[in-house]
């Protein structure tokens, strides 16, 4: 694999005379791997991705596509790079075959190397009938179609923004699985608002808000950081209140979710996380201990309403 | 697999027959096609109703006359041509998803505004051809084969194709600068064929020549044709009062077809590289 990177410094973009979107905005990741980008809507994701790719032009600062700029290189800058923004349409008068065809060519594939690049896709994402119209096909159809496009010559950058909106559980189960497999070898930055998919998938994660960068960190972190001591224990049969005695006597607080079900708080060490595990599974038989898919969840939701809209 | 490195002229020659693909499957191409066909079809009808000796006798027994007055029509065919296939050319990247899709591969902007072009020209050409070719069925049929004079003919297939490059490079123009489709489609034609029509009337009432009028330039692939041609009529219209009718030279015709040329396309091209997505 080449050199991969993404960076943007001090990136500024206002649109006429409104208040800006980003407001110096810097980060940078350089080689294999997958980063979330995450904010509520409006924060300034997507406007991030189009100007890494030369969609918008910055007001201010610099975007970095393996350290070309796609403002003043766009083919340099884009030679590697396969990007999902927004909700692309190929010409609905085009066939699957022939939409795929285009975005190959343009990246250098031969004709025969375009057909077992569409072959391969079509085995990935379980493409539609590769004869039929882009007009014909399903929101979902459509949608794994342009997932196919940017990986059609298999680029090692890869931007894509909410890659499973519209797409059924299974598409999307399809889809993280696929993320997951290219992240070994591909440098991914994907904004999303299903923090499972990026709990799952990404390995760093980027907060944004009213845009500005809130936190950059690594998931593990990033879960170290917000884990502010709850976790939610789950027993194989109902337990009392008397029963869960001990656990109180060590945890801040305990509260019956349900029968069988019990939210504790703690200061979040692990070293107390050990011991109240230890004390839960003194009172029955403990099914599932902590619930690491609510750990970006609520990292996003502690530091976004915290921070007010800059003037 | 190996990439290979993609030249801006393979680019284009990707893009040209990429969007030749879509327009070649669209209705506005079919309905277009179908309807300069069926124009001139009944126009080649009813003059062989009309039968030989008639329309030799209308056309002054001459097939540059007859071809001529045939091909009056082209310059509306080329105008509508322009508009439905240039008039939302660009502004389809920037009002739906088109744009998500191929202005994020790695080709130039021009390289993409060249292959849409092309394209586009072809098309262009493909429905002006249509009545070219109904025109030389007529002469052919009424004058026979040896009576045509093909190298007139030749000549204003050069300016219609001038013609439609540079209705093409206006429909292009509006099309970077309008964001709705639509709109860019409708304001072509308005610009194109009513706006310049009324214009053009306008100031030849002042008795001015309007010399820069694209519509007006059209004139030249009539004009290559005709033998007569009288490039400024005074039509007295009381006492003292006269009207006077311009119709464009070829050479004349020629050069304000390439001015709009020279114009227009380099300026959808700098309108297009400096267009946001921003919706």
């Amino acid at each position: 694999m080449t050199d991969v990177s993404f960076e943007v410094s001090a990136l500024t973009k206002a649109f006429h005379n409104n208040p800006p979107v980003l407001r110096d905005v810097s980060f940078h990741y350089a080689g294999a791997g997958a980063v979330g980008y995450l904010g509520p809507n409006g924060a300034g994701k997507t406007t991030t991705l189009k100007l890494l790719v030369g969609l918008l032009e910055p007001t201010r600062g610099h975007a970095y596509l393996n350290g070309f700029e796609a403002a003043r290189n766009r083919k340099a800058a884009l030679w590697d790079v396969g990007a999902l923004i927004e909700t692309p349409e190929p010409y609905p008068t085009l066939n699957v075959h022939e939409a795929l065809d285009a975005v190959g060519r343009a990246r250098g594939l031969s004709r025969e190397d375009v057909d077992r690049e569409v072959d391969r896709c079509h085995e990935l994402l379980d493409l539609p009938p590769l004869g039929r119209r882009i007009g014909w096909l399903s929101k979902g159809q459509r949608q794994r179609v342009t997932l196919a496009s940017t990986l059609m010559g298999d680029p090692h950058v890869l931007l894509l923004d909410e890659p499973t909106s519209g797409l059924d559980p299974a598409e999307r189960v399809l889809v993280r699985r696929l993320l997951n497999g290219l992240k070994r070898d591909h440098l991914i930055l994907m904004s999303s608002h299903q923090m499972l998919e990026v709990t799952e998938v990404c390995d760093q994660v980027i907060f944004l808000h009213h845009g500005q960068v809130l936190l950059q960190d690594r998931m593990d972190r990033v879960a170290q950081r917000i884990r502010s001591g709850q976790v939610d224990v789950e027993f194989a049969e109902p337990v009392s209140e008397a029963a869960m005695a001990p656990v109180r006597a060590a945890a801040s607080s305990v509260v019956a979710v349900s029968e069988r079900r019990w939210r504790l708080s703690f200061d979040g060490s692990d070293a107390a996380r050990a011991r109240l595990l230890g004390l839960c599974q003194m009172v029955g038989p403990v099914v599932q201990f902590a619930n690491t898919s609510l750990v970006l969840e609520e990292a996003y939701l502690e530091l976004i309403p915290k921070t007010p809209e800059p003037p | 697999m190996r990439r290979h490195r993609v030249s801006d002229f393979e680019h284009w020659r990707i893009v040209t027959l990429h969007q030749l693909g879509h327009y070649l499957r669209t209705n506005r191409f079919y309905g277009l096609l179908g309807f300069v066909g069926v124009i001139s079809a009944i126009t080649l009808a009813s003059q062989i109703n009309t039968g030989v000796a008639a329309v030799q006798l209308q056309q002054l027994y001459r097939s540059s006359e007859y071809l001529s007055n045939f091909l009056s029509y082209t310059g509306l065919w080329v105008i509508l041509a322009a508009a439905f296939f240039g008039g939302d050319a660009l502004s389809v990247d920037f009002s739906t998803g088109a744009g998500y899709y191929m202005l994020v591969q790695p080709i130039r902007r021009p390289v993409l505004l060249a292959g849409r072009y092309t394209a586009a020209v072809l098309v262009t050409l493909a429905i002006v051809g249509t009545s070219y070719g109904f025109a030389a069925v007529g002469a052919i049929y009424f004058f026979g084969a040896p009576s045509v004079q093909w190298t007139l003919l030749a000549a204003s297939v050069g300016v219609a194709v001038l013609y439609s490059l540079a209705a093409l490079s206006v429909a292009f123009c509006v099309s970077a600068f309008i964001r709705t489709p639509a709109a860019g489609v409708l304001i072509t034609v308005l610009a194109l064929y009513v706006g310049f029509a009324t214009i053009q009337s306008a100031v030849e009432l002042a008795g001015i020549e309007p010399w820069f009028s694209l519509y007006y330039a059209g004139g030249a692939m009539a004009a290559v044709l005709d033998t007569d041609f009288v490039h400024m009529q005074t039509i007295p219209l009381g006492q003292d009062q006269y009207y006077t009718i311009w119709i464009a030279t070829v050479s004349e015709g020629l050069e304000i077809i390439l001015a709009y040329i020279a114009v227009f396309l380099p300026l959808s091209a700098y309108l297009y590289q400096r267009k946001e997505s921003t919706g």
